[in-house]
């Protein structure tokens, strides 16, 4: 059945056809993701919690500030929207030879590894918040979207939100349910009224959701796990947790927070934004409306989504009907357009051309980049390597961070010299078509 | 064919070619269609695990015996036929002759799609938490790339698959057994808090202390012996483990069940979401993969051979229909006989068991599977009962929509906002129920057939995959 091997070398994207651009925002969004990604490798989960709890003159709240209201979710959704631009580009330069494989078989074979490359990122690499996975079941939905047209992929990015939206609200609208029982509960006991058994759960209910002080136990753990722990400890402690991802949290949240940007993605490509095609103006524009709306949209999310309710819970129950999460979504789509707007100003004013092109090479093995920001964290903090877990201030983690971006900066552009892909780019390609791909240049 | 770009082209010169069909998988699908309700009526219906429980315990009655036979003869088996017809399907969609293979590709994409629609309805809006829709749709899509493995392959894929889900049984059973290793090493930290403490208590006694004294180093001991929160979970956990393992005498469950289900819509709904949530994630992930896929290679693997295509001998079809429905009986009745024990005590039979029960439930599954399937290319070869072929084959043609008239004929018979029998019908009386349904399904396929081209539901999806509108109705057809 396999006859396309002998003369039929299906290539991969070539080296001209490459959108320089779209392979520099890209190289932007796999170093940003370590942005987000960081306290996850190196920092202990109570952490967060002192932070926002703690007086918010330290170095670590400010850089939390800094991280959460220009990054957060923003560098993901850049990675996700480049995800669907890759699906386009991927069917579109194939050609089929007849008897062949066609264009979905190879895309769908590609797919499929990716999530085995997730499996290996979380159980293998144990890198928990791996999203290789997530994108490669998102993926299988877009095949049937690559042509559509901009106007429609928007409507879907927009309903794929609107669901993440309702699913927060209805989340919330249960918080503030277990809120309302409780002060019920509460006036009865003081009116000396006899309580129903709803009432007497309320009661417990409540208080337990409120408190948000992480328990010490279960950080201890975390902490001695992390940082003391063998590989199979670590490996072993990892296992529920990375399967309740997999399996709910993807299904609840992440195929749906993926994809979401995905269609944008595609939509802004469809309209030539990531390729460089539009004027200078409009890029400007653009910029403007994407940190005009979004930082402030962001700050807010901040300051009332984060910080007033860690101060007390009961009090933002009480104010808010709405939560600030479903402000997630819109906020990050214009800080992801924002961002990108500004690197393509940046490309085209040509003040740094030098780090433009580190940034593609980044961009051009992103894979790679992906894979291997989980093997070095990971060695770097966890108890098997050089055991830094929990050991470094907030603000610190971002030493670690730019020492990375350094080296992968660097890596990168070496490493393309010599060879055509990075390496788990070579290696994934050659699964794809069950044939062992040329790497050298 | 001439090299074709990629994507289909927006209006191909071909028409749309229908699928190519094979009498024996519409009878197969059929059966496996009306064979489904006959397990899923237990969750229709209010058949509690519970009750399950209860008459695995009892191990006689009228009820046991029904019980008994049925899920040896039917237990994931029908859902085995449905998914394994359903992997022959895909083969067949893949090979339609005459069109660009580009554009059957786009279009087994958009149905898969679309099918896992259909089950997100059948699940979320007509609220049948069982629903396997959407679990065919997403397999079809992570199958897609096997379909071009030649027939061997297939095969040892659905091996493979069918080892790693008897691997992941075992898993579950190790799980379990590291629960009770865990509640044991608790049981040993509280015996020494007892131990020691009453040690205590003696030499404080023996050197002379005041009794007051002795009380407050008491109560200092007993504040200070308390487990951690890890020691708490681990204690529970196995706790957890063993009461769901029992019959629960107090039926609270079954109770609150009940009424809940036989509420409102919105109730039943809040009430669903749970379980057909885990049952689209953490089911599929864990359990259905290799449920759904090993069987789905299978009839792949078996359109290959020609197994639907009377390649084989009566002799083989008749060989392979003794001994498998032989052997699944016998390792059914076997996993029928060792979770009685393990009810009856799951500790002790934990201490003396390598694996679970259920342990070779797949290869029961597919045993069975196998062997109805040849029994019936046996019967079509024999050429007996050619009528009920016929229902067969137009109930199974029109299997789409027949498996959602199953979901809203039992949604309205027993949820709480149609006549509300959940749970108030016993087993035997609940297989009258099924007996109606085929009979409902049979007729009703038949005549619509005989005016249609495709069951409603079978047209509309084809409409969406392709796109535009299409006449159903059969005379049309033949006047063109």
């Amino acid at each position: 059945m396999e006859t396309y091997t002998a003369q039929y070398n299906p290539a991969p994207v070539a080296q001209t056809d490459r959108i320089k651009t779209v392979d520099i925002i890209r190289g932007v969004a796999l170093l940003g993701i370590l942005l987000m990604n960081i306290p996850g490798f190196g920092f202990n989960w109570d952490g967060w919690y002192n932070i926002l709890h703690g007086p918010h003159d330290t170095k670590d709240y400010n850089a939390m500030a800094i991280i959460s209201i220009f990054f957060e979710g923003t560098m993901r959704g850049l990675f996700s929207m480049l995800f669907g631009v890759g699906m386009i580009l991927f069917t579109q330069n194939k050609v089929e030879l007849p008897g062949g494989p066609s264009v979905a078989e190879f895309y769908y074979r590609r797919l499929l590894w990716l999530v085995l490359f997730g499996l290996f990122n979380a159980f293998i690499l144990l890198w928990f918040g791996d999203i290789l996975y997530t994108y490669g079941l998102c993926g299988m939905v877009l095949y049937v979207f690559r042509k559509t047209n901009p106007k429609w992929l928007l409507v879907l990015g927009i309903a794929c939100m609107a669901v993440v939206m309702f699913k927060k609200q209805l989340n919330w609208n249960e918080t503030r349910e277990q809120r309302r029982n409780y002060v019920e509960a509460v006036k009865a006991q003081k009116e000396k009224k006899e309580l129903t058994g709803e009432q007497n759960a309320a009661l417990t209910q409540w208080p337990g959701r409120e408190n948000q002080k992480p328990d010490s136990a279960f950080m201890n753990r975390n902490l001695r796990t992390m940082q003391q722990g063998s590989y199979q400890n670590i490996f072993t402690y990892w296992i529920p947790k990375n399967v309740r991802f997999e399996t709910f949290d993807v299904y609840d949240n992440w195929f749906w927070d993926g994809l979401a940007m995905m269609f944008v993605g595609m939509a802004l490509f469809g309209l030539g934004f990531f390729s460089n095609r539009l004027s200078t103006s409009t890029y400007t524009m653009s910029l403007l409306i994407g940190y005009g709306l979004g930082i402030p949209i962001s700050w807010i999310y901040f300051k009332q989504g984060s910080v007033v309710p860690a101060a007390s819970l009961a009090h933002y129950v009480d104010s808010f009907r709405v939560n600030h999460e479903l402000l997630y979504d819109i906020r990050r789509v214009l800080l992801s357009v924002g961002h990108a707007s500004l690197i393509l100003l940046i490309y085209r004013s040509k003040i740094v051309p030098w780090l433009m092109k580190a940034l593609s090479n980044v961009g051009q093995m992103a894979f790679s980049n992906y894979l291997m920001q989980s093997i070095i964290c990971t060695w770097f903090f966890f108890g098997y390597g050089f055991e830094f877990y929990g050991k470094l201030h907030f603000y610190q983690l971002y030493y670690v961070v730019f020492s990375v971006w350094v080296f992968q900066l660097i890596f990168s552009s070496v490493w393309l010299k010599y060879f055509r892909f990075g390496p788990f780019e070579w290696l994934w390609r050659s699964l794809t078509y069950w044939k062992k791909q040329p790497m050298k240049r | 064919m001439s090299i074709t770009t990629a994507g289909p082209e927006p209006a191909p010169s071909v028409a749309i070619s229908p699928i190519p069909r094979l009498f024996s998988l519409d009878v197969l699908r059929g059966i496996a269609l009306l064979g489904i309700l006959v397990i899923s009526i237990w969750e229709f219906g209010g058949f509690s695990t519970n009750q399950q429980t209860r008459l695995k315990l009892l191990q006689k009655g009228l009820d046991y015996d029904l019980y008994a036979t049925i899920t040896i003869l039917f237990e994931g088996k029908m859902r085995a036929i449905f998914s394994m017809v359903f992997g022959a399907g895909i083969i067949l969609y893949l090979s339609k002759p005459h069109q660009p293979l580009t554009y059957t590709h786009e279009h087994y994409i958009r149905r898969q799609m679309w099918l896992i629609a259909f089950g997100l309805i059948n699940v979320f809006v007509l609220l049948w938490p069982g629903d396997i829709l959407f679990q065919y749709g997403v397999m079809g899509i992570f199958l897609f790339p096997f379909a071009r493995l030649n027939k061997k392959a297939l095969l040892i894929a659905m091996l493979i698959t069918t080892l790693i889900y008897c691997g992941k049984i075992y898993w579950f059973y190790a799980d379990d057994k590291k629960a009770f290793r865990k509640f044991t090493a608790v049981t040993l930290v509280e015996e020494k808090f007892k131990k020691d403490s009453s040690e205590r208590h003696r030499k404080d006694s023996i050197a002379g202390m005041p009794k007051d004294t002795i009380r407050v180093r008491d109560s200092i001991a007993k504040k200070n012996d308390t487990l951690t929160i890890f020691q708490k979970r681990d204690k529970q956990s196995w706790e957890g483990i063993l009461k769901g393992s029992k019959y629960d005498s107090t039926k609270a469950g079954e109770k609150a069940e009940n009424k809940a289900m036989r509420s409102g819509y919105g109730e039943v709904w809040n009430h669903v979401l749970q379980r057909s949530q885990n049952k689209e994630s953490r089911w599929l992930y864990q359990i259905g993969i290799w449920d759904i896929g090993s069987m789905m290679l299978l009839g792949m693997a078996l359109l290959g051979f020609g197994f639907f295509d009377h390649r084989f001998t009566k002799g083989i079809y008749l060989l392979l229909a003794i001994t498998g429905i032989i052997a699944g009986i016998m390792l059914g009745w076997l996993r029928i006989e060792y979770s009685h024990i393990k009810i009856v005590d799951y500790l002790k039979y934990m201490k003396g068991h390598v694996i679970p029960p259920n342990q070779f439930f797949p290869v029961e599954r597919l045993l069975l599977a196998t062997g109805y399937a040849s029994l019936v290319m046996l019967l079509l070869r024999l050429n007996i009962m050619r009528w009920l072929g016929q229902a067969l084959s137009a109930t199974g043609q029109m299997a789409f929509t027949n498996y959602f008239i199953q979901t809203i004929f039992c949604t309205l018979f027993f949820y709480g906002y149609g006549f509300g029998y959940f749970g108030r019908l016993s087993l035997t009386r609940l297989y009258f129920f099924v007996a109606e349904v085929w009979m409902i399904q049979m007729v009703f396929s038949v005549i619509w057939l005989r005016y249609y081209k495709y069951g409603p539901v079978e047209w509309l999806w084809r409409r969406l995959i392709n796109g535009k509108f299409f006449s159903n109705k059969k005379q049309e057809a033949s006047l063109q």
